[in-house]
């Protein structure tokens, strides 16, 4: 860890040599380790102490961006000077006016000294626990678990200065039969936050209750989706539907469609990156305090997520969503998106259901089909199970499904009132924390032979 | 850079530790992507590092930091050994490696026009004006080109001796048209999508592609996907383009055979395979027209290198003969499961992750047929033409791929053009269903440079020769 004072010392040493009209340098540093097993013993164990600084400048309205990972001040003078170098040679981009202003940001704790310090040691410890326990039970482990520390800043020439330091304790477990297996993530900026005897012991119990997998046909099944395949789904939905690049080029589902009702009236999913339950980050890679975005309220079509350029677009301000200036092309995404949750539960919920399937997770879904109607396909894994006369029966072989995600989230029958933090993309900067549902109709559109 | 490696190397020997190798590694990118004659990216990244791998006490270790200091090498190297003993606390059996050669070489792809030379302004015009082409209508209401290019300068050394040193450069470029239209949206690119194609090599290989030429092309295409039907559900004969089948050979052949996968060190989260061990050798993967081979050597494929990131020499090695199942992708840890010394499939994305058994370039070999002909002798079907999305199961056997487009067939010619296509197999009774391949003259080497895989996440440059291919009674559209 570089740390605040020395960080912006250095940076704005070099930005003091700037010669564009105006100048950002954004920061990420971390160092992280990452314990990966499989087969009950670790097989990868890495660690990467990294920095990446990008300068951003702007020359009237035509803008460039370099960025290096290296901290010396001839290699950051260097870098400046090749963003500036683009920028003088870059079209004007009609969108852009300024760099954002100095901002008043919230106080969120996301730095936990003890996780901070978590060990290679520790993390094989914890885990040798588990491997402990799977080979007694004549079962494989497998999965990740990564602790770090990291930290990020944001200067501009308008004064703008903001800095935050961040743990990240994150990861999955799959427990493995010969025919079956179970699942759990998990993801915290707080290690104490995370019990791995309850983890393991969840994917152990999902993993002996799925063994011999009978096969059942596609078709049209009511479903219960726990948080992880919500998540699974989310994350597409976050990405083709709630993004401003995807509203802007009508690509998303909410596109036009903002004061309709587009899903079920029990449905809210909102962006809300201060929510100490999530995993909490108070600004975006443009200094801009995050806001809070509702997508889809009560089942209505409500907005989506902007930075300072796809704002500017529309006459709005942004929300707090920008990504790495280098990626600025692709527009301003959600990164800690929540689902209100219900009033029931999974027992509730499975206690409710004739025939159906519940779902732990989902793989290699792909959002991509129909953007506009959400239409997605995927497979089930870890942990799919066949549910009878409101009981959890047997396992069940895999099965992929195609369906439209505006028809899944209006066909939502029930909603837990427990929500779960599952991993994003960026676990050091969110998460998307959902409940399980119950969806009175799901449509599986072909099968495996696992 | 390289005394300071070296150096390491001695002081990690003096530590006593069974195997070793760093790689250092200094990537340049530049990123142009032009959006409705808008130039929303344009960067250059400079990304350099060092990674140390260590192997202690049986087990593995590896750091790695971008501080390229002598102080910085000594406290990464006794970091990656201390992980080593942590990950040894858990160990079932010690990890052996195969016997290994000894190099001490200089790769440089050969290419013609360093990209990086080329003026931002000749780039940036070519882009702009391919937008404007495609937005000549207004039923286009996204022009999307972009180009990227990498250069790469990597030194690698390790315990046995080996000294070696590579530049790479990559190019590549594509271009989408993409038609909205009462709450209908359409896409065709050129001349792949997803970013386009991109193979190892210079600014040549943006100047052969045929860019501009094409776009007229594909904007037209676009639009008229706006007013057609969708392709009904049913079983039919399908011809699958060129740059699809690289994909299908991807999902469906390289990530399978993938000896990581197969021996369960990715099924947490890319999966397993269902090429098990002792499917080696026996099981029909496909037809006898299907020949499918990896091939680090061949000539302007985005996996073509001179070593792997173990300090293995590029190898070509089949995969699948004449439809039989009898090769593997492996790694100097792995190779010795199957008998073998590793065929050099060891690939990371960078200074700051661990090599892992990735694809090179995995071919399908050429046919026979010419395209027309292939065409003429079809009765009934569609032709389906460049990849929209795509999902597999994690053994690798279920797949649905959607394209962008796709033409009946009728009586030997194209006919109806049909939106939102899908189809849908299990992978060996879809390869055996093969009965034709397009010749060399259809034949490309597909640059994929979004191949995910890993924790943390890594991304690969591979590649995949294919032409257009026929298959029989294959499941089209979804249903319901």
């Amino acid at each position: 860890m570089i740390g605040k004072d020395r960080l912006f010392t250095t940076l704005e040493k070099v930005m003091a040599d700037s010669k564009a009209d105006q100048t950002e340098a954004v920061f990420l540093g971390s160092s992280v380790g990452l314990t990966r097993f499989a087969n009950s013993h670790i097989h990868q164990n890495v660690a990467e102490t990294n920095t990446t600084v990008y300068f951003r400048v702007a020359m009237g309205k035509k803008l460039g961006v370099a960025s290096t990972t290296s901290m010396s001040l001839t290699d950051l003078r260097r870098c400046l000077r090749a963003a500036t170098d683009i920028a003088k040679r870059q079209v004007e981009n009609r969108h852009f006016d300024q760099f954002p202003g100095q901002q008043d940001y919230p106080e969120v704790e996301t730095f936990f000294e003890k996780t901070a310090k978590f060990s290679p040691r520790q993390r094989a410890t914890k885990l040798k626990r588990i491997f402990t326990k799977t080979i007694n039970n004549n079962l494989d482990a497998a999965g990740a678990f990564s602790t770090g520390e990291g930290e990020v800043a944001v200067l501009n020439s308008n004064g703008l200065r903001c800095y935050q330091p961040y743990t990240t304790a994150s990861g999955n477990i799959v427990i493995m039969g010969d025919d079956s297996s179970g699942y759990v993530n998990f993801v915290s900026h707080n290690i104490d936050d995370l019990d791995f005897t309850a983890l393991s012991n969840t994917a152990l119990k999902k993993c002996k209750k799925s063994k011999n997998p009978k096969e059942i046909e596609p078709g049209r099944y009511e479903v219960i989706l726990e948080p992880a395949a919500v998540a699974n789904l989310l994350e597409w939905m976050n990405f083709i539907a709630f993004g401003s690049k995807a509203f802007q080029e009508e690509t998303s589902c909410l596109a036009g469609r903002i004061g309709e009702q587009i899903m079920g009236s029990n449905i809210s999913i909102f962006d809300d990156a201060l929510n100490p339950a999530g995993v909490p980050f108070p600004f975006d890679l443009e200094g801009v305090a995050k806001k809070g975005v509702e997508f889809v309220a009560d089942g209505v079509a409500r907005g989506v997520v902007y930075d300072t350029i796809s704002g500017n677009k529309e006459n709005k301000q942004s929300t707090g969503h920008a990504l790495m200036p280098s990626e600025s092309g692709e527009g301003a995404m959600p990164l800690n998106v929540f689902i209100k949750p219900g009033d029931s539960s999974l027992e509730q919920m499975i206690s409710n259901v004739e025939k159906g399937i519940l779902v732990t997770r989902f793989h290699y879904i792909n959002g991509f089909l129909d953007t506009r109607k959400a239409l997605m396909t995927g497979m089930t894994r870890d942990g799919t199970f066949l549910i009878n006369n409101g009981k959890l029966s047997n396992g069940i072989k895999n099965l992929r499904f195609t369906d439209s995600m505006l028809d899944v989230f209006s066909n939502v029958a029930e909603i837990s009132s427990e929500s779960v933090s599952i991993p994003g993309w960026w676990d050091a900067m969110g998460c998307n924390h959902v409940p399980a549902m119950r969806v009175s109709e799901f449509n599986f559109s072909g099968k495996t032979d696992f | 850079m390289k005394d300071k490696l070296l150096e390491t190397i001695d002081y990690l020997k003096s530590k006593g530790v069974q195997y070793a190798d760093i790689r250092f590694s200094r990537r340049d990118v530049e990123s142009i992507k032009v959006t409705n004659e808008n130039v929303d990216t344009l960067s250059r990244t400079l990304d350099q590092g060092f990674g140390i791998r260590v192997l202690a006490d049986g087990a593995w270790g590896f750091a790695s930091s971008s501080k390229l200091t002598s102080g910085e090498l000594k406290k990464v190297s006794n970091q990656a050994l201390k992980i080593a003993q942590a990950s040894a606390i858990t160990k079932r059996e010690d990890v052996k490696l195969d016997e290994g050669m000894v190099y001490n070489d200089h790769y440089k792809t050969p290419f013609q026009t360093d990209p990086f030379k080329v003026r931002l302004s000749r780039k940036i015009n070519m882009l702009m004006k391919i937008n404007q082409t495609l937005q000549k209508k207004s039923e286009i209401k996204i022009a999307e080109s972009s180009m990227a290019f990498f250069k790469t300068n990597k030194i690698f050394v390790n315990t046995d001796g080996s000294v070696i040193e590579q530049d790479l450069m990559e190019s590549g470029a594509g271009y989408t048209a993409t038609a909205v239209e009462g709450g209908e949206v359409q896409k065709r690119s050129f001349p792949n999508s997803h970013g386009g194609d991109f193979m190892t090599g210079g600014f040549e290989v943006i100047e052969n592609m045929g860019l501009q030429r094409n776009a007229n092309r594909v904007r037209e295409e676009a639009i008229q996907l706006l007013s057609a039907p969708p392709l009904p559900a049913g079983e039919a004969d399908i011809i699958i383009g060129a740059s699809q089948m690289a994909l299908q050979v991807h999902e469906s052949c390289g990530h399978p055979t993938e000896l990581d996968r197969v021996l369960g060190t990715e099924i947490s989260l890319a999966g397993g395979s269902f090429m098990s061990l002792d499917k080696l050798g026996s099981l029909q993967y496909g037809s006898d027209k299907v020949t499918i081979v990896h091939d680090a050597t061949c000539e302007g494929g985005l996996g073509t290198f001179g070593y792997d990131d173990e300090g293995v020499k590029a190898q070509r090695m089949p995969l699948v003969d004449q439809g039989r199942f009898v090769g593997y992708l492996t790694s100097r840890e792995t190779a010795g499961v199957v008998g073998q010394n590793s065929n050099g499939c060891m690939r990371a994305d960078g200074w700051n992750r661990i090599p892992l058994i990735r694809m090179t370039n995995i071919n399908l070999e050429p046919g026979e047929w010419e395209l027309e002909d292939l065409i003429a002798d079809t009765e009934g079907g569609f032709f389906l033409d460049t990849n929209k999305s795509w999902s597999i199961d994690d053994k690798r056997l279920n797949f649905q791929f959607g394209v962008e487009a796709a033409w009946e067939i009728r009586n030997g010619k194209l006919k109806t053009l049909y939106k939102n296509p899908l189809y849908t197999g299990i992978t060996p009774q879809f390869w055996n269903s093969c009965d034709a391949i397009c010749n060399k003259n259809h034949w490309h080497i597909w640059g994929v440079a979004n191949c995910g895989k890993g924790e943390p996440m890594q991304v690969a440059h591979v590649a995949h020769g294919t032409s257009p291919a026929r298959f029989r009674k294959i499941q089209v559209g979804v249903s319901k």
